[in-house]
């Protein structure tokens, strides 16, 4: 079980550090944060500096539909117009020939850089799995892997599966769409899966235990069916994944690169003061804030992951630009601990350590009242997501 | 239906020294009988007249016309399948037969030499993993053909229609593609009873029992019932259905009922070859492992 950086704005030795410490296995880049020419430096220097790990790029082509938003603003995703992207319009999706040459064009761009695997690109199925869009999706899924035959591309193909937190909460049609893609006849290597919210901010949407169970049985089944399955945005979610199959979870150093949305390329509000630094407690399940582990790491110490990444916390406020690697050391540890073969066994042991957050969290509420982005809110859902992924699947 | 004597059976097929009767079920007569020096199985399908029908009038001549193009569809997947796992096709072409003025298809299959899993069971005979998992790969590789060569599901697999050979080669064969469907053509589903798809009710895999999913079964609903055959065979249990079961309650423990793990019952099997087992029996279709091939080399992998 891997994790991978997600890339986003402002890199600078985040990643190099990353890798070189072995908190991450590799990195998924955003073309909105980057110039074409950056990348193909960037990613020929990862790749001739650290051979074992992985590269990718995720072609954001779920943009292709929101050209006309007033907030738009896809960065230098612009840039790679000329390369391989273009907005679009629903109806010239429906045409397969159209679909072809979107997948065609980002396959070529991307074989030509030293990545290790191709993100083949698809749209959002943003209502319904019994949608236009979600026909549309299906397609981009269907043709990927043939379309590199033809072009005779030897790296693996991930097709992304970019679907809404609402449309995967209906279980029935989830299934549906599972039981498609799974028996395609030429089906790509793998699956690039991103769950969106409608900002990266509404936790409510993906605090959820149909929706975290529905997550769970995708990477489940796409798993049992074979597939490299790559979570995007995974973040705080990676550990309930981890346990059904997930191959690699991902997070970034930014908020809006912990949960993916939309609004990522539609900003409603630009700018705001710099978030408070956090500590990602292996114990809690959750971050707290700097000043929340100072305040408590005395009388309640099994908070600590006493890992490596725990001396960037040890003289004061933490280097911001440090903060992403305690994230990316303790979600590796975490998740890695509960990821065996046995599904069973990794969920009872998921199971335990909520159970253990819950007790921690009592404690704490004798001490000190945590910032509700630091509080328990995440394990109920957890715990009933357990639950209900274990009577979907028959675990 | 009547079964012909034998020796007017014998008078028709000259060719063939020895008829034996072997075993009957449906329309479907069998003897045995050699041709030159090889044992072949003689099968006799009657063709029914509207007298001969039960169920509403209507649906009598659909159910006429449904078994003769079975059997043209039964034949034509035979010619297709080139598995040693699923049996063959013998010398005798399809031709149709008088025999007391009833009309009967004849053809021929090899003769398989061994006895079913269902006798087996009764017998409590208890097979060890490595025989487990030979049987496991025959019906993968036989379903994988069918899929591969035909577009079709078995949807008839079960105990009674595997046989245990003793050739190295082919240790375990399926038979009966009677009620084979392949998936664009005709459904061929018309029976007495309109409400249940075709096949063996303890059998159906749950998918087969939703309408709004029938169009869109596909091979995974085979991997369903070689989960249930495998896990029957190692137990000598059904994982769901009981003797004592009416119609409705089977009905309710495919769509519903959880199998106990197979390895609850068979400890001496290894976690992993009960769990690939105890995966084959999900009731959500995208949760049973559909690379076949890379389920055969999984399964060879296993220590």
């Amino acid at each position: 079980m891997k994790i991978f950086a997600q890339h986003g704005y402002g890199d600078g030795e985040k990643i190099i550090k990353g890798l070189s410490n072995n908190y991450i296995q590799g990195a998924i880049f955003s073309p909105r944060d980057i110039l074409p020419d950056k990348l193909e430096q960037k990613l020929n220097e990862l790749s001739t500096q650290f051979h074992d790990a992985e590269f990718l790029i995720d072609p954001q082509y779920y943009t292709c539909l929101i050209g006309n938003h007033p907030n738009l603003n896809i960065g230098k995703l612009s840039d790679y117009q000329s390369l391989y992207f273009n907005f679009e319009n629903r109806s010239k999706l429906e045409i397969e020939k159209n679909i072809s040459e979107i997948i065609r064009r980002s396959l070529l761009y991307q074989n030509n850089l030293p990545v290790n695997e191709i993100i083949s690109p698809n749209i959002l199925i943003s209502n319904s799995f019994d949608s236009r869009e979600a026909v549309i999706s299906k397609n981009f899924i269907r043709l990927s892997k043939s379309i590199s035959n033809e072009l005779k591309i030897e790296k693996p193909i991930i097709s992304s599966l970019v679907v809404s937190s609402d449309c995967i909460r209906n279980h029935q049609e989830l299934i549906e769409f599972l039981n498609d893609i799974t028996v395609f006849e030429n089906p790509p290597d793998g699956f690039y899966v991103l769950v969106s919210t409608r900002n990266s901010e509404s936790r409510s949407e993906l605090y959820n235990s149909e929706t975290l169970s529905a997550w769970m049985l995708i990477n489940y089944g796409l798993k049992i069916n074979g597939f490299k399955v790559i979570n995007g945005y995974s973040d705080i979610f990676s550990p309930l994944i981890s346990t059904v199959g997930s191959d690699v979870c991902s997070t970034g150093w930014w908020s809006n690169l912990h949960n993916f949305s939309l609004e990522r390329f539609t900003p409603s509000n630009t700018g705001g003061r710099l978030p408070i630094q956090r500590y990602f407690s292996n114990g809690l399940l959750n971050r707290i804030t700097f000043y929340e582990l100072e305040a408590l790491k005395e009388q309640v110490p099994e908070i600590l992951n006493n890992f490596e990444t725990d001396d960037i916390y040890s003289n004061g406020e933490p280097d911001r630009a440090n903060e992403v690697l305690q994230s990316w050391e303790a979600l590796s540890k975490l998740c890695n601990s509960i990821s065996s073969p046995n599904i069973s066994l990794n969920l009872e042991e998921l199971n335990n350590k909520i159970n253990n957050a819950l007790n921690l969290y009592s404690r704490i509420s004798q001490i000190l009242l945590l910032h509700p982005k630091s509080n328990s809110d995440h394990l109920e859902p957890f715990s009933l997501a357990i639950s209900r992924f274990k009577q979907l699947s028959e675990v | 239906m009547v079964i012909p004597e034998i020796t007017k059976v014998q008078e028709t097929f000259k060719d063939y020294n020895n008829l034996t009767f072997v075993d009957k079920g449906g329309f479907k007569i069998v003897y045995s009988g050699m041709l030159a020096e090889k044992k072949e199985a003689i099968k006799l399908v009657f063709m029914p007249s509207v007298n001969d029908v039960n169920g509403p009038d209507e649906i009598k001549s659909d159910i006429i016309e449904e078994a003769q193009k079975r059997i043209i569809r039964e034949i034509k997947l035979l010619e297709n399948a080139n598995s040693p796992f699923i049996v063959k096709l013998g010398e005798l072409k399809p031709r149709d037969i008088y025999i007391d003025n009833n009309l009967f298809v004849s053809y021929s299959e090899e003769f398989i030499d061994g006895k079913n899993l269902h006798k087996l069971i009764r017998e409590a005979y208890l097979p060890d993993e490595a025989e487990l998992k030979n049987l496991l790969i025959c019906l993968l590789e036989a379903v994988k053909c069918l899929w591969e060569n035909s577009k079709a599901i078995h949807r008839d697999i079960k105990p009674l229609n595997v046989i245990k050979t003793n050739l190295l080669d082919r240790p375990f064969i399926l038979l009966d593609l009677g009620i084979a469907y392949i998936i664009n053509e005709t459904p061929l589903t018309v029976s007495p009873d309109k409400r249940l798809p075709p096949g063996t009710t303890k059998y159906l895999a749950p998918e087969m029992l939703n309408p709004n999913f029938r169009g869109n079964i596909d091979f995974r609903s085979d991997l369903y019932t070689i989960g249930i055959t495998i896990y029957e065979f190692a137990t000598g249990r059904h994982p769901l259905a009981k003797d004592s079961d009416d119609l409705l309650l089977t009905l309710s423990r495919i769509i519903r009922g959880k199998p106990e793990p197979l390895k609850k019952f068979r400890t001496d099997l290894t976690e992993d070859f009960c769990m690939i087992v105890d995966q084959l029996m999900k009731k959500i279709v995208a949760i049973r492992p559909s690379n076949i091939s890379k389920l055969i080399d999984k399964i060879k992998g296993l220590k």
